[in-house]
């Protein structure tokens, strides 16, 4: 458990490095990983490119290639996430209707389960476990923050002081 | 006749039609938008128990404010007027003693000792407990109490159902017509029939930027193919291509610059049934390219509108969110799984970066 973990954590810092918000992803089935990724809203332009959103996408590829049934595969799936999932990836990993969900630190901002707990809306959920190497998850982040994100528009703010 | 013996493409062409008069619906109807607001704004606000007083002299009551305000504030209830008349707001029956039960006359001797004895008797009656939102809950209110309310005017003008100016929505109605004109056009090569698209859960959307009434993106669902692609998450992909990004190599031929967001053939389509409108995104200038971004240059769903057939799920709402679209107009209710209305109202969350405002009623 502890291994996929550190495993998420060092795609996230391959994220740092490319100048994307810190958080990284595996997917495990049958104890081996199927697929991994990272953050790359960024490069992307695409602000659901999260890694969660990247590693459904390798699956569904995987699936489709060897005539797998991904209903049926996702249900086996284990996810190892770097940061609590966001609203929207906690949406979509109910509706994939995966296993179970590991985070590293819990997501203050977004959060699928601490700032709008979506299992409410479902009949299905999938297990949740948090905390695991959380305090590497958030090092990531507060590293990122404390940086400024080179895509975003200047904020009106700090125009008018100029 | 029975269906079995109906001639085949009678059936699609019947589906054609309801289509159809949908669309004719949406555009020539004249009935304003709803916006789908927080629930606080039509709710009853809840009453709470206080003790008011009959002031014996009228002229002593901006004194015995003074006083009581000094030492019985009114602290979170400042929605309430400290007087109606004669009747002067002691305080929340609350604020009594429930240890060693008193009554209004000892809380008084023991609290505010000058006025105890300025009052004829005292009452025992209902307030607002919270301050009104928008001026219906306010004329509730006043029933009970004297209120001080500021409304809001934009928050009027939203929950008034008569927002849009008429040529606004005429727009409306076009691109929520447009919506449907996609859906219908995607139909075959998407495997889905006409019926699920009035009835079932396929979903369309027309992106567009509302300062020049140009279609920036436009895309029909692709959920059987892929369950995560549906249609609000292909068009926030799609719109990433017309600022040189993207992830996703749905559309087979696409076209590239600023129309990226569409298909060649689909463009070609629109340009015909839809004139009266521009299609493209604005010049995308990035700020890795280029030293000086210029204000113009669009960045993710910023100011954009999007349209789409029904609510979106929690999950497309969500990345609409994280696109920071600037309004979400939809036309049918997502009664299992849409989060704007039926089960959440996602642009309500206050703990959130970013909130639309969302629009509905097109039928």
């Amino acid at each position: 458990m502890v291994d996929f973990m550190r495993r998420a954590l060092e795609l996230a810092s391959e994220a740092l490095t490319a100048q994307e918000v810190p958080v990284g992803c595996v997917f495990v089935h049958n104890e081996n990983i199927v697929a991994e990724s990272r953050n790359c809203v960024n490069a992307t332009r695409n602000p659901t490119r999260h890694a969660e959103i990247n590693c459904i996408d390798t699956v569904i590829e995987y699936c489709k290639l060897n005539n797998i049934d991904y209903n049926t595969y996702f249900k086996d799936i284990l996810v190892y996430v770097t940061v609590e999932p966001c609203i929207m990836c906690a949406a979509a990993l109910t509706n994939l209707n995966v296993k179970e969900v590991t985070y590293g630190c819990a997501n203050d901002r977004f959060g699928g389960k601490t700032v709008l707990d979506i299992s409410e809306f479902y009949k299905n959920n999938y297990i949740l476990n948090g905390n695991l190497l959380a305090d590497e998850a958030m090092a990531l982040l507060k590293q990122f923050y404390k940086g400024v994100n080179p895509n975003a528009p200047e904020s009106k703010v700090k125009k008018e002081k100029r | 006749m029975s269906e079995a013996t109906e001639p085949p493409g009678k059936k699609a062409k019947m589906a054609d039609t309801i289509i159809d008069n949908v669309i004719e619906n949406i555009m020539h109807s004249k009935k304003n938008l709803t916006a789908v607001l927080d629930d606080d704004f039509y709710k009853e606000i809840p009453l709470i128990k206080v003790y008011i007083g009959h002031a014996k002299d009228p002229k002593e009551i901006s004194r015995m404010f003074q006083v009581l305000n000094e030492k019985v504030p009114l602290k979170e209830f400042h929605h309430l007027k400290r007087a109606r008349k004669r009747e002067i707001l002691l305080c929340p029956t609350v604020f009594l003693d429930t240890v060693m039960p008193q009554s209004i006359q000892e809380f008084l001797e023991q609290n505010v000792d000058e006025l105890k004895d300025c009052f004829e008797y005292f009452k025992e009656i209902e307030v607002p407990h919270k301050p009104p939102l928008v001026r219906k809950q306010y004329l509730e209110c006043s029933k009970h109490w004297s209120i001080n309310f500021h409304p809001n005017k934009y928050l009027e003008k939203l929950i008034s159902d008569d927002f849009f100016k008429n040529e606004d929505l005429i727009d409306h109605r076009l691109f929520m017509g447009m919506a449907f004109e996609v859906a219908k056009w995607y139909q075959n090569d998407k495997k889905f029939t006409l019926e699920d698209i009035v009835k079932g859960n396929i979903n369309a959307a027309v992106v567009v930027d509302p300062k020049n009434r140009s279609v920036v993106a436009v895309v029909c669902d692709n959920r059987y193919e892929h369950p995560i692609q549906h249609a609000a998450m292909l068009a926030i992909d799609n719109v990433a291509k017309t600022q040189k990004g993207g992830a996703w190599s749905t559309v087979v031929d696409s076209g590239t610059g600023t129309l990226a967001g569409f298909d060649k053939g689909m463009l070609m389509h629109l340009k015909n049934k839809f004139r009266e409108v521009n299609y493209g995104a604005k010049m995308f200038v990035s700020k890795r390219d280029d030293a000086i971004q210029s204000e113009d240059s669009p960045y993710l769903c910023t100011g954009y509108y999007i349209y789409l057939l029904r609510e979106p799920c929690v999950m497309c709402a969500m990345g609409l969110v994280h696109a920071r679209t600037k309004r979400v107009f939809f036309c049918y209710d997502n009664l299992s799984n849409g989060a704007l209305k039926s089960k959440t109202k996602l642009q309500c969350v206050e703990a959130l970066n970013h909130h639309f405002e969302v629009f509905t009623g097109f039928l």
